[in-house]
């Protein structure tokens, strides 16, 4: 029987530092993660990781640039545990190795971001996460934490109210077996796969969302879905916000800064929402170039770009054929980010016993509307490490639970049943996933209306009654990616219907969902979150207070 | 067609019949060659390790040694081409840096430009004189024999620093020789593999298991012979080839040519001219084949 | 577009597992890389296809294969620049590890060579309470190794594990090279000793197919070269790669020629075995008329040697006038 006190699913940031913190109270850890860890998305993140590192620079200026950029709906205590132990955990980080760019001193050095009053980023030229990721490996490899590389979790197991375990597949072998856990903490990372296009890799296929979902775990915000300003138009690949904190302009057809007509002061450093909504109305009305905007670098120092923005420059030339050093590359809004999550309290617990999560899977919520550049690599870290400390807490004296052999086998049979289905008649999961994406992106996207989003909810339900009918070509058990894709397809569908419920049912405009119907923010009714839950019957949806410390509502400009 | 002749090491050295078929043949069809007998070694790859900027220093001198006689440098070993290729693209990338070593080169009243072009015999013949003429000259078409290329890594990668974008076809050169020749080239994995030599020393077993697949695989392949543009090479696939037979417990007898000794074969130049008898794998076979073959 | 992919397709569950070539059609947009073409196949015509893939921009290291003959990242590969005209575009597994299934090969064999390096910093005591104080120009160095995403390109071509699976390989050595030249580590010696043992890097043949198959500038071999030269100030001296760099360098200095059988010697130094085991050579050599006779003391040298020593002696006077960078804290 395979057995640890506490089981990870997922192993990017999040995962790795939450399995390093449960391991050094000297309890039974693994990881399960459905690639190698150091392929999971965190790697994206180029920019850096926001952090008060100077003395004039309080924690508090930078948990309130991160309160104004949520819009708002950020829980204001979860925002003053990230921001204040910000500076610490960079420090571990630095000490574990991490190398940082640096500045005359040879202290860490730090560069500008969007929506916030100062330079606030440490980062690593532009592969700020891909060092992080690697750098929590080396401590992974160096503590002997045991990985289950290249397995998949088909669910999670609750018993008595409370998950005690999961259900995996090992990819490499197609066994299917049963893992008990005392606790188990998702951190599995966005969403990414259900909209098309997407910035994110194509393992985000919110997984866990899904899985913490159907044993009872309410979502939380699941409307706010960022879209990331500047994104390639051919694969959807990230240009880093550190290029606009390097300095870079963004342009229209006419030539012109136009954000000076949406951020005056902020410019193209305003938030996140504020400019895609801006770049997304530009392109509406007429002033794009091929459904595009530019992202102009020339008038930066050559050795700046190649030394602080060589990946992009990089990814320039190789999926869109342009030297960013000789012209503007064209960019426009991408999904990029799921604000929204598995709710969870400051100590990564969820609503379900035994179940914790943290980074892009949870939702504390230090993001509220609109999460600020450069602290998701942040939130990953702080509460990574408090999910793991606290899951520790919690799986300390109780036993393993008694799990039935018949939980094994409901999954297996679910599986034997998509296995059963490899003719021609049945539909492809890639089919389904487009038709979804697609329908996601138009209606579900940068500006909403409720007929889009009766739309959207309308084809992702009749998606879901295709998806009962999935087939596969792969009967094998080896490596049989066919039959994972399948699996997260279906899991995909819940998480879509939840995006969408939860955009119809919040009616105002707050952070990244933006209701032309409801084109304003409306404090008396909205000032909360909101929660999906799983039933019978489909999404049933409250609504939960917003955590107010010390920073009022207030009008929102950049 | 005249050029400042970079010799290298091993021509003067443990391969006198490179330096003997190269003249023979240059001679031939009428290249003009001034030596450069005060050029140094190129460092080959290994003073980098003790010291790159001496190794930088070094071939900045061999460069400006060249372009006092204002001729293009040419080379005759695929190791001297690719450490002169690497060196001067990092001159050339970083003016700070050059000027940095033209201090050093002051002493000796020399100074680079950052603007030699250093190219290697088989570019030279195939970019200036051209293959058309190359075949104009051939006496002697060697048909029906088969010919298994073998580069050496240094004039092969990377490909950006040695001119593989201007020039794509480098990277087929001398099969387009072989062809040229009148032979037919023999395609095996191994033809742009290392051959071992720059590990002799360090781990012996395994250079002699690179030299003795590549030499086998080629052999199987149906070679009748391998010829090479690099005398290092030469040195681990010709002159340890009984050893390497050894070591990967193979039968081997393949004659290992120098470029020169093909193209001179072909030209109809004597194969004592050509140094043909200064082999440890004996050529003999290849020579009466090749002497059975009716002229052009 | 059209493109024609011949993919080398293995699957250890059929009766007799045998790897064997499959020639797919795909209509996909001009530029579409390598790998949109194989998620194409495995979404909409051949489920059975195996590939790992994730993030389709060249950071996740995920999609590692051999395209045309040549290690590379299949999303970072344009098909459009591989298909020559009328010729399928070959796609096989990575080399130099084992095929699990189709294109998917197994990394353990990777990923055991870099555990062997020890991949973590060890500390430099005490700890400061802030961060270390680094030069950013060493953070910059280190940031050319720490570009790796751990594909495996380099390990599938690299030649010198191709014949000794001891090899510590490209990868695994650019890794060591970034706590090498890491002022914060207190391992430094141990390591550089370590690295210079048999699997190390002197078992690298220069052979640069690391350099030329790394999608990320990584240039393993120039880590492998730097990792050399700091053993080597290091005193880390007692192995045949370093007498042989010493002596190689010493003969040149004098002469700016090469003197190969002295080199060789030198590099053997005081092992009669190893000394022995070059006889037969030397002699092969003698007969062939190729040994140069005028070797060690009779050994010829350029004219106007005397610069070249002179150089030297200039090169080195400058680098001792630098002061070197470290770490403060």
């Amino acid at each position: 029987m395979l057995e640890h006190d506490v089981l990870v699913v997922g192993a990017g940031l999040a995962g790795m530092q939450a399995a390093l913190h449960a391991a050094r109270q000297g309890v039974s850890v693994a990881i399960l993660t459905k690639v190698h860890p150091v392929r999971s998305h965190s790697n994206a993140a180029q920019g850096g990781i926001n952090a008060a590192m100077e003395d004039d620079d309080p924690w508090e200026d930078h948990a309130y640039d991160t309160v104004k950029g949520s819009d708002y709906l950020g829980d204001q205590d979860a925002i003053e545990v990230l921001c204040s132990e910000a500076p610490e955990t960079i420090i571990d980080l630095e000490h574990m190795g991490l190398i940082f760019n640096r500045g005359s001193r040879g202290q860490i050095d730090l560069r500008a971001f969007g929506g916030q009053a100062r330079k606030r980023t440490c980062y690593v030229a532009d592969i700020t996460g891909q060092v992080m990721l690697h750098v929590i490996y080396e401590q992974l490899m160096k503590a002997g934490t045991h990985v289950y590389e290249e397995w998949f979790v088909t669910s999670l197991v609750r018993q008595n109210d409370a998950v005690c375990g999961v259900v995996a597949l090992d990819l490499r072998t197609g066994a299917l077996e049963l893992i008990r856990a005392k606790a188990v903490i998702l951190c599995t990372g966005g969403a990414g796969r259900v909209y098309e296009p997407s910035s994110n890799a194509l393992i985000c296929t919110g997984d866990g969302y899904a899985q913490a979902y159907r044993v009872g775990a309410p979502l939380m915000d699941m409307e706010m879905v960022q879209y990331h300003p500047t994104t390639l138009p051919g694969n959807g690949a990230l240009m880093t916000e550190g290029a606009r904190g390097e300095g870079a302009y963004l342009i229209n057809a006419d030539g012109e800064r136009f954000m000076e007509r949406y951020a005056p002061n902020m410019m193209e450093l305003a938030s996140r929402d504020v400019v895609s909504r801006a770049e997304q109305t530009e392109i509406n009305e007429g002033r794009d170039i091929d459904g595009c905007v530019l992202l102009d670098v020339r008038h930066l120092d050559r050795n700046t770009i190649l030394q602080k923005l060589s990946q992009i420059r990089e990814l320039g030339l190789e999926y869109e054929g342009v030297d960013i050093i000789e012209e503007p590359c064209p960019v426009r809004p991408g999904m990029h980010y799921m604000m929204g999550g598995i709710k969870t309290d400051i100590q990564g617990a969820t609503f379900v016993k035994g179940l914790y999560s943290a980074g892009e899977a949870a939702c504390v919520s230090v993001h509220g509307g609109n999460r600020l550049g450069a602290n998701s690599l942040l939130d990953t870290l702080v509460f990574g490490k408090r999910a793991g400390e606290s899951a520790v807490l919690y799986a300390d004296g109780i036993p393993f639970a008694d799990v039935p052999d018949s939980r094994l086998q409901e999954d297996r049979e679910h599986i034997e049943r998509i296995l059963a289905r490899n003719g021609d008649d049945g539909e492809r999961a890639a089919t389904l996933r487009l038709a979804m994406g697609q329908t996601m992106h138009e209606h579900v996207g940068v500006f909403r209306d409720q007929k889009g989003l009766e739309q959207a909810q309308a084809t992702i339900a009749s998606l879901k009654e295709r998806y009962a009918n999935v087939r596969v070509d792969d009967t094998g058990k080896v490596f049989n990616t066919d039959l994972l894709f399948a699996l997260e397809v279906g899991l995909m569908l819940d998480v879509a219907e939840a995006i969408v419920s939860s955009a119809l049912f919040r009616t105002e405009s707050r952070g990244a969902h933006y209701r032309t119907d409801f084109a304003d923010r409306n404090d008396d009714e909205w000032l909360k979150h909101t929660l999906v839950f799983h039933a019978e019957t489909g999404p049933r949806l409250e609504t939960l207070p917003v955590t107010i410390t010390q920073w009022q509502p207030a009008q929102r400009t950049y | 067609m005249k050029y400042a002749f970079f010799p290298g090491c091993v021509s003067r050295g443990a391969c006198p019949e490179l330096m003997q078929s190269l003249t023979a043949v240059a001679e031939h069809i009428g290249m003009e060659l001034e030596l450069m007998e005060t050029a140094s070694c190129t460092g080959a790859g290994v003073i980098s390790e003790r010291n790159q900027k001496l190794a930088d220093a070094l071939n900045a001198r061999n460069f400006a040694l060249a372009e006092q006689t204002g001729l293009p440098l040419m080379n005759i070993c695929s190791t001297c081409q690719g450490v002169m290729s690497g060196v001067n693209e990092r001159l050339k990338a970083r003016p700070e840096y050059l000027a940095e070593i033209n201090e050093v080169l002051a002493e000796e009243g020399l100074s680079y430009s950052g603007k030699a072009d250093p190219r290697n015999f088989m570019w030279v013949l195939v970019e200036d004189f051209g293959l058309d003429n190359l075949r104009s000259l051939v006496k002697r078409p060697l048909s029906e024999l088969n010919v298994a290329p073998f580069y050496g890594c240094y004039i092969s990668r990377p490909t950006d620093v040695l001119g593989y974008h201007d020039f794509p076809q480098r990277g087929v050169y001398l099969e387009m020789i072989i062809e040229a020749c009148g032979a037919t080239p023999v395609d095996y994995s191994g033809k742009k593999k290392c051959c071992g030599f720059p590990i002799i020393t360090m781990n012996r077993a395994n250079s002699l298991t690179m030299a003795g697949n590549h030499v086998g695989e080629a052999a199987d392949k149906g070679a009748d012979f391998m010829v090479t543009p690099c005398p290092l090479c030469h040195l681990n696939l010709d002159a340890q080839q009984p050893d390497a037979a050894r070591v990967v417990q193979t039968p081997l007898n393949l004659p290992i040519l120098h470029l020169s000794q093909l193209i001179g074969m072909a030209l109809g130049i004597d194969d004592a001219a050509l140094g043909l008898n200064r082999h440890v794998v004996s050529t003999n076979p290849v020579r009466e084949r090749v002497h059975a073959l009716p002229l052009a | 577009m059209q493109f024609t992919l011949n993919v080398r397709r293995y699957d250890p569950e059929a009766e007799n597992p045998a790897p064997y070539w499959r020639e797919y059609e795909v209509d996909v947009p001009e530029n579409a890389s390598v790998l949109d073409c194989l998620i194409h196949i495995r979404e909409y015509v051949d489920g059975t296809l195996a590939v790992r893939c994730s993030c389709r921009s060249a950071i996740c290291g995920s999609c590692m294969m051999r395209v045309n003959g040549q290690a590379r990242l299949a999303c970072a590969t344009k098909a459009k620049d591989m298909q020559a005209d009328g010729a399928a575009i070959t796609v096989e597994p990575g080399g130099n590890m084992p095929v699990l299934k189709d294109l998917i090969v197994d990394m353990d064999v990777f990923w055991n060579k870099i555990r062997q390096v020890k991949p973590w910093l060890e500390p430099v005591q005490p700890v400061p309470e802030r961060e270390y104080l680094v030069p950013n120009e060493t953070i910059l160095d280190l940031t050319v190794a720490m570009n790796c995403v751990m594909c495996g390109a380099c390990v599938s071509d690299c030649t010198s594990l191709e014949v000794d699976k001891n090899f510590i390989g490209p990868a695994a050595l650019a890794k060591a090279y970034r706590f090498v030249d890491d002022p914060r580590d207190d391992t430094r010696q141990e390591r550089l000793e370590e690295l210079s043992e048999y699997g190390g890097v002197y078992d690298c043949t220069h052979c640069f197919f690391c350099v030329e198959v790394c999608p990320k500038d990584v240039a393993p071999l120039d880590r492998i070269v730097e990792i050399r030269e700091r053993a080597q100030n290091a005193g880390v001296t007692n192995n045949a790669g370093t007498r042989h760099a010493k002596a190689f360098e010493g003969i040149i200095r004098d002469s700016g020629i090469l003197d190969e059988p002295m080199v060789l010697l030198k590099s053997i130094g005081m092992n009669p075995v190893e000394q022995l085991k070059n006889v037969p050579g030397g002699v092969r050599l003698l007969r062939a008329g190729k040994l140069p006779l005028a070797s060690g003391p009779f050994h010829h040298k350029i004219p106007g040697h005397d610069n070249v020593k002179r150089l030297f002696e200039r090169v080195e006077a400058v680098e001792e006038a630098q002061p070197a960078q470290g770490v403060k804290s």
